[in-house]
């Protein structure tokens, strides 16, 4: 089955970068793994660690977020406020036997097609590498067993 | 206010494994204040717990309720309709709401998932530090507003003792020396003079050494 | 209201940067119609061509985009790239201006920017958003650079193959060049300068090594989307460099042949930023060296960023202007010689690479512009303007802003171009707003209590999604969704015919939500929000999923993958969309009157340029006169008499029908929200008590002097400041004729602990009265102690002058100041000569002490109290951006100008004071003041008053009200979230981007998959 693992991993971009370099990408055709979906919010500081958790927790292999350079937040300190609650998370998820890789903060400017492209792909070859989410496999595993 | 930190996860988790149906209860004060207990720390246990045990291949009811205030009585009342679907209460309030619960509902088993640390003030955001040790005989009026109980490393009412360097503590360079801090104070306030006043032993009677205390306001208990 | 001719003229604007961009966009929002016109395909000019920009260090491009609703952009905003100036006629209030645009042979209404064109022909195509794409996607009106894509038709050789590519029909082949002429009302020069071509310099190796570039190479060696892409690598060998020099003047102020005598202002700060980004970004331990004769950090807390380079980022400062650089041919290096002052002999260094700090050029074509414009350009080819109009050019009606009218940087230019605009929009009738452009929606439908009926359309726009997924199909997929009422795919969705289609499709249907799948919300948002409000639905009951940027258009060759994501993130969207609620803009209604607090030259000024345009103002000076510390001045640089302008002024104020002067006024109290406000204020000798109602205030309470007890002032009367001076002369010419020897000291009170910052006027004060002084007595011996000469722009002219006329200028150092020593005959100043290596004693008939401004702290620490707003460390008022807002203030209706916004000359305080007049009636041409939706919100019985909001808010909006808990005025929260996420309480929604809205997106994306 791990043949076949597609991991499922969400984006939350910033409006003004990361959501802007997406489309950057797309306006110069810049191919990156469909297995990333983006969630638009107007700034990363507004990515609360709850948002985080719970799209691990629904079923994601791998959650990022992508924000602006530091010193370019369209905010002034959002996307450090962001790097601080990812930080956070991980360290909870290294508690429960999650690997804290799962989850990590990026940051681009709004040019940077190139680099949302590129973040997309390492991104999702680290999931690749790293498996499905232990929190889905487990789940389904038991499912698979209560049906049987 | 009373600050507290979240107890590790594993400590946690070894206290609820046994149980399908968990209630998680938060407090809107002081842990809400120094986000170790309110509304969302209780989103974020309850949603690591869930991974925890969908690892496991296990599904966890957990219900989360966050209530005004855990150690009123009034206040936890208002779990009573949900406590009969679970089977253990988690309690991230202080120490006073975890009795408070377990004193009202005495047929559920009751865990802190929070440590109470100590009282203290908030610094800036994100950073307390213990100020207060209650110890029922307030002596910040003669030692220039600054605590020498809760401060000193050895609680010395006559200080500094000689392990003060360059205003810091002998025990750690970034704790501050709570006798220098007194003394400038003291002289800022031109009663320097005042440190050299003995203070007689402290009658710590009025702390724990009394036993468990109380306070009755005959006026109010009626 | 005037009475002036009502028919539809507008501003023409010359010239697409940062300035024209400004100018346009000021008066496109204070409802003047505005034509811009650029000859580039693509608008943008300079600024986008830089990485970041001192002193933030930040892009910051996105915050030039203002409040403006797309159908009042498209309404008033006609942008005309490719387009030049070709003949002027008829005069201010009615100029007929001929034009001629270049083809381009591209329909910009038909493009869709799919870019298949450019994709099929690279060559053809010409997309270069600037030569770095981040500025230009960072505007959040991607329109407003007309998608960018034209064609060259030089390079084509089949305009069929070429038309076939385009799947809209975009391309016009048989485009051609345009001419048509514009009725204007006024003009705006804003077409900039070029950077010196070092090239043509033999010395330094501009051009001619590698490894030696300008200023602005470097930007793009550094920037992330540069030729390296953000890795700093030198040209010779793609290496990163390990030492770096940057040579200043570089065809500035000099007297050689290809050199030009001024001062181009900006360089030592971009070469500051350069070399503090370099140790910041890449290596701390690459060595910096700055080259440089003055170092002139003389604006806003400049002299900060100067500290901070030397002394948190070791860059190094050399004082000295190199002979020349030499490269060795085997390694690429470069080797600087140089001499000092201290040292006679020439020294040699090495270097990996050396930057060339170019400064600014008029090239021919402006010249040529200038000519057919009719306007007079000065001896170095910049538009001429008089001392105390600073951006009116030498013909009626044509304003000037930027780089066209001296060297400056981009406040300076932001500065400019908003009062080009005001000034400009005096020759029109300010159009009152009827309400009609923004009103024209049917009342909105009431869907609470309804369940959710989502409609969903999915557009193919034509092969972008159409070619990669069957859209049928899709539709078919989603209508099975739950709360899914109607599906259906709708061609371009964009035009005309679907958006038609669409809006009956909603009556039809009954439908209560919608989600659109197509293109991406950063262009087509807006659009589909005006469809939804067609429709009497609350335009925040859509979601635009965004298919073809974020889907299709990157998985091309994976049709299926590419089907499955759509599928997913039209799900989301769905989720989404139930969840959403209609919400309310907040908006108040615009009261139209001025409050100005201060009444010296800016705060006359902007009272009345606003007067002019009808609106009421109320001028508060605490003073028992109007004036001002000009009052003091009697003469400027260039020699203008500052006296009798001030005394016109303010005559011409108080006559004002529309202006109300309140002298001996202060304000005591102030409430109400940005568009009504109400200030109460005690005015006259009995401290009356009155109130005033005003929609913007203009803070104009400026500077004072500064006369800090150094060097004997106030204690012996031939001490004196260069303000006293300047009245001496004026007053007793005599005594100042018969002086003897005079000595001026530089940086008294300034640029030293206490008061870090450089006073930025007194350089040039101290040149005026020496040339004054030699005037009176050409024999006085002159000596003028200074640390850097500060005399940017063309002031270069008269410091090269007074050097001239034999004034001696001696430098010294802050750890050995000049000594003074006084009895009763003999007034004598001990120096350190540098250059000499000795100590000089001169004695003087008067010390000048230049002793420039200090913020008058105790005013402005009362008024940012009383009215929120943020001050600087040393007293000033802070505005909103330092760069690209340097008028606006962080309070949304308040507005500074002059010395309280920084020490500033007074031409400059002029035009900062007709800049927030300007910026003023983007407010004040409004009858409604839209706050947008997107705010955060607290729950007030959740909150549990921890104050984590109000610390974590970067623009300090929430506090804890009279109740207990959190409030967050929605008129100034800027709707970043960041409270919402840090609330430990979970008592705080940002509307538009609710918890629930966000986990609902996890729900459709993982629910049918688990």
């Amino acid at each position: 089955m791990t043949d076949s693992f597609e991991p499922e991993i969400v984006a939350f971009c910033c409006h003004y970068c990361a959501y802007t370099a997406a489309d950057m990408a797309g306006s110069k055709r810049i191919s990156y793994p469909p297995n990333v979906k983006i969630i638009r919010v107007p700034c990363t500081g507004k990515v609360d660690a709850i948002h985080i958790m719970k799209a691990l927790e629904k079923g994601a292999d791998g959650v990022y977020v992508a924000g602006c350079l530091e010193g370019d937040c369209h905010f002034k300190t959002g996307n450090i406020r962001a790097a601080h609650r990812v930080r956070r998370v991980q360290a909870l998820l290294e508690e429960i036997g999650v690997e804290p890789e799962r989850v990590e903060m990026i940051t681009m400017s709004a040019g940077m097609g190139e680099r949302f492209a590129k973040t997309a792909r390492d991104f999702t070859e680290k999931i690749r590498q790293l498996g499905p989410s232990p929190v889905k496999t487990a789940a389904r595993d038991f499912r698979r067993r209560a049906v049987s | 206010m009373i600050t507290a930190v979240r107890k590790p996860m594993e400590e946690i988790i070894a206290c609820v494994e046994p149980y399908d149906r968990i209630l998680l209860v938060g407090c809107n004060e002081c842990v809400s204040v120094c986000s170790a207990g309110g509304r969302k720390e209780v989103a974020l246990l309850a949603s690591a717990l869930h991974m925890h045990f969908m690892k496991q291949g296990k599904t966890m009811d957990i219900r989360e309720i966050t209530l005004e205030r855990q150690c009123d009585p009034e206040y936890v009342e208002e779990l009573v309709t949900s406590v009969d679907g679970s089977d253990a209460i988690l309690s991230m309030a202080c120490g006073c709401g975890v009795q408070t619960i377990a004193a009202r509902y005495r047929e559920k088993p009751v865990f802190p998932a929070v440590n109470t640390t100590f009282m203290g003030a908030s610094e800036r955001q994100g950073v307390w530090s213990e100020r207060c040790q209650g110890c029922g005989d307030c002596v910040l009026g003669i030692t220039g507003g600054i605590c020498p109980i809760a401060r000193c490393s050895k609680r010395l009412m006559n200080g500094p003792c000689g392990g003060s360097t360059k205003g810091k503590c002998e025990i750690d360079a970034n704790v501050d020396c709570a006798w220098q801090l007194i003394w400038d104070r003291l002289k800022a306030l031109g009663l320097e003079r005042r440190i050299e006043d003995i203070m007689e032993a402290k009658d710590w009677r009025t702390s724990r050494d009394g036993g468990p205390r109380k306070i009755i306001r005959e006026d109010l208990a009626s | 209201m005037n009475t002036r001719e009502t028919d539809k003229q507008s501003v023409l604007v010359i010239g697409g940067g940062v300035g024209g961009i400004r100018a346009a966009l000021d008066l496109a929002e204070s409802r003047r119609d505005v034509v811009l016109i650029d000859k580039s395909y693509s608008i943008g000019g300079l600024m986008t061509r830089l990485d970041r920009t001192f002193p933030t260090n930040n892009c910051d491009l996105c915050t030039i985009s203002p409040h403006l609703s797309e159908s009042g952009r498209q309404l008033r905003l006609d942008l005309k790239p490719m387009t030049v100036v070709e003949q002027v006629e008829g005069q201010a209030g009615d100029f007929r201006v001929t034009i001629r645009t270049l083809p381009r042979y591209i329909d910009v209404e038909k493009c869709t920017a799919c870019g298949e064109c450019a994709e099929k022909f690279p060559d053809w195509i010409r997309f270069t958003p600037g030569l770095d794409p981040r500025a230009p996607t960072c505007m959040r009106y991607p329109q407003a650079t007309p998608y960018a894509f034209s064609v060259d038709a030089d390079k084509v050789t089949d305009f069929d193959a070429l038309q076939k590519a385009c799947k809209v029909g975009a391309i016009i082949t048989d485009d051609k060049e345009k001419t048509e002429t514009l009725s204007v009302a006024s003009i705006i020069l804003s077409t900039g300068a070029e950077l010196f071509d070092p090239a043509v310099l033999d010395n330094f190796g501009g051009g001619q090594f590698p490894n030696v570039v300008t200023g602005l190479e470097y930007e793009r060696l550094m920037s992330a989307s540069g030729p390296t892409l953000g890795q700093l690598a030198r040209p010779s060998d793609n290496k990163r460099p390990a030492r770096v020099a940057w040579i200043q003047c570089v065809g500035s102020r000099g007297i050689n042949r290809q050199d030009v005598p001024y001062c181009s202002s900006v360089c030592c700060m971009y070469a500051l930023k350069e070399a503090i980004v370099t140790k910041e970004r890449f290596a701390e331990d690459i060595e910096a060296s700055i080259f440089y004769m003055d170092m002139r950090t003389c604006g806003k807390d400049y002299e900060l960023y100067l500290n901070r380079a030397v002394n948190e980022y070791g860059v190094n400062l050399v004082r000295s202007r190199p002979h020349s650089v030499v490269e060795d041919p085997e390694t690429g290096n470069l080797v600087i010689t140089y001499a000092t002052d201290d040292d006679e002999r020439h020294k040699t260094e090495v270097f990996d690479m050396v930057v060339l700090s170019t400064g600014f050029r008029i090239p021919a074509s402006t010249r040529e512009l200038a000519g057919r414009l009719g306007i007079d350009l000065n001896e170095h080819g910049y538009a001429q303007t008089s001392g105390f109009s600073p951006v009116a050019t030498s013909r009626p009606g044509i304003y000037v802003c930027g780089v066209s009218e001296s060297p400056k940087d981009i406040p300076e230019t932001m500065i400019q171009a908003s009062a080009a605009a005001a000034m400009a929009g005096t020759q029109l009738h300010l159009e009152q707003d009827t309400g009609a452009e923004e009103e024209d929606f049917p009342p909105e439908i009431d869907v609470s209590g309804q369940d959710p009926r989502v409609g969903v359309f999915v557009c193919d726009c034509g092969p972008n999604i159409g070619d990669v997924i069957t859209v049928s199909a899709l539709v078919e997929e989603v209508r099975s969704f739950p709360g899914v009422a109607y599906a259906e795919a709708v061609g371009y969705g964009c035009s005309k015919e679907s958006m038609d289609k669409m809006e009956s499709l909603i009556r039809e249907h009954g439908l209560n939500r919608v989600v659109i799948g197509g293109c991406s919300p950063r262009t087509h948002e807006t659009k589909f929000q005006d469809m939804m409000r067609c429709c009497g639905l609350n335009k925040y009951l859509v979601e635009i999923v965004n298919i073809r940027d974020q889907d299709t258009w990157v998985h091309t060759d994976r049709p299926a993958d590419a089907t499955r994501k759509a599928v997913k993130m039209l799900e989301m969207g769905v989720h989404a969309v139930a969840r959403a609620h209609p919400l309310m803009e907040h908006s108040l209604p615009m009261n139209q009157n001025v409050l100005v607090v201060g009444g010296g030259v800016t705060g006359m000024n902007a009272a009345l340029i606003l007067s002019d345009q009808g609106f009421r103002v109320y001028l508060v000076e605490r003073e028992a006169r109007l004036g001002g510390i000009a009052r003091n001045i009697r003469a400027t640089l260039e020699g203008d008499d500052v006296g009798r302008y001030i005394t016109e002024l303010a005559e011409k104020v108080t006559a004002d029908q529309r202006i109300q002067v309140l002298t001996q006024s202060i304000i005591v109290d102030h409430k109400g929200m940005p568009g009504r406000f109400t200030t109460g204020i005690q005015t006259g000798p009995r401290m009356h008590y009155m109130q005033i109602e005003h929609g913007v205030s203009i803070l104009a309470t400026g500077a004072l002097a500064n006369r800090p007890g150094q060097y004997l002032l106030g204690e012996d009367d031939r001490v004196m400041t260069q303000l006293d001076m300047d009245a001496k002369i004026a007053d007793d010419p005599e005594s100042v004729r018969s002086m003897e020897q005079a000595v001026m000291i530089q940086c008294v009170g300034s640029r030293e602990p206490g008061n870090p910052n450089c006073s930025r006027i007194c350089c040039q004060s101290a040149i005026k009265n020496a040339l004054r002084m030699k005037n009176l007595n050409p024999d006085m011996q002159i000596y003028v102690l200074y640390r850097d000469m500060r005399t940017y722009g063309f002031q270069e002219d008269y410091y090269r002058e007074a050097r001239k006329q034999g004034v001696k200028f001696i430098r010294y150092e802050p750890e050995r100041r000049p000594e003074v020593r006084a009895d009763k005959d003999d007034l004598a100043v001990c120096v350190y000569d540098e250059v000499l290596g000795r100590s000089l004693e001169i004695s003087a008939d008067a010390l000048v002490l230049s002793t420039g401004l200090i913020a008058d702290d105790e005013t402005t620490e009362d008024l940012s109290v009383m009215f929120h707003l943020p001050r600087s460390d040393d007293g000033y008022f802070l505005e909103d951006h330092v760069k690209l807002r340097p008028t606006d203030m962080s309070v949304r209706g308040f507005f500074v100008a002059g010395t309280a916004h920084a020490p500033k000359s007074i031409r400059e305080s002029i035009t900062q004071a007709q800049a927030a007049a300007g910026r003023a009636q983007t407010l004040l041409a409004k009858q409604w003041i839209n706050l947008g939706a997107s705010v955060a919100k607290v729950e007030g019985d959740k909150c549990a008053a921890c104050l984590i909001c109000v610390r974590v808010c970067p623009y300090n909006v929430p506090y804890i009200n009279a109740e207990g808990y959190s409030e967050i005025d929605p008129a100034r929260c800027h709707g970043c979230g960041t409270c919402v996420a840090d609330c430990p309480a979970r008592a705080i929604q940002l509307m538009q981007y609710e918890d629930d809205q966000i986990l609902a997106k996890l729900d459709g994306l993982f629910e049918r998959m688990n």
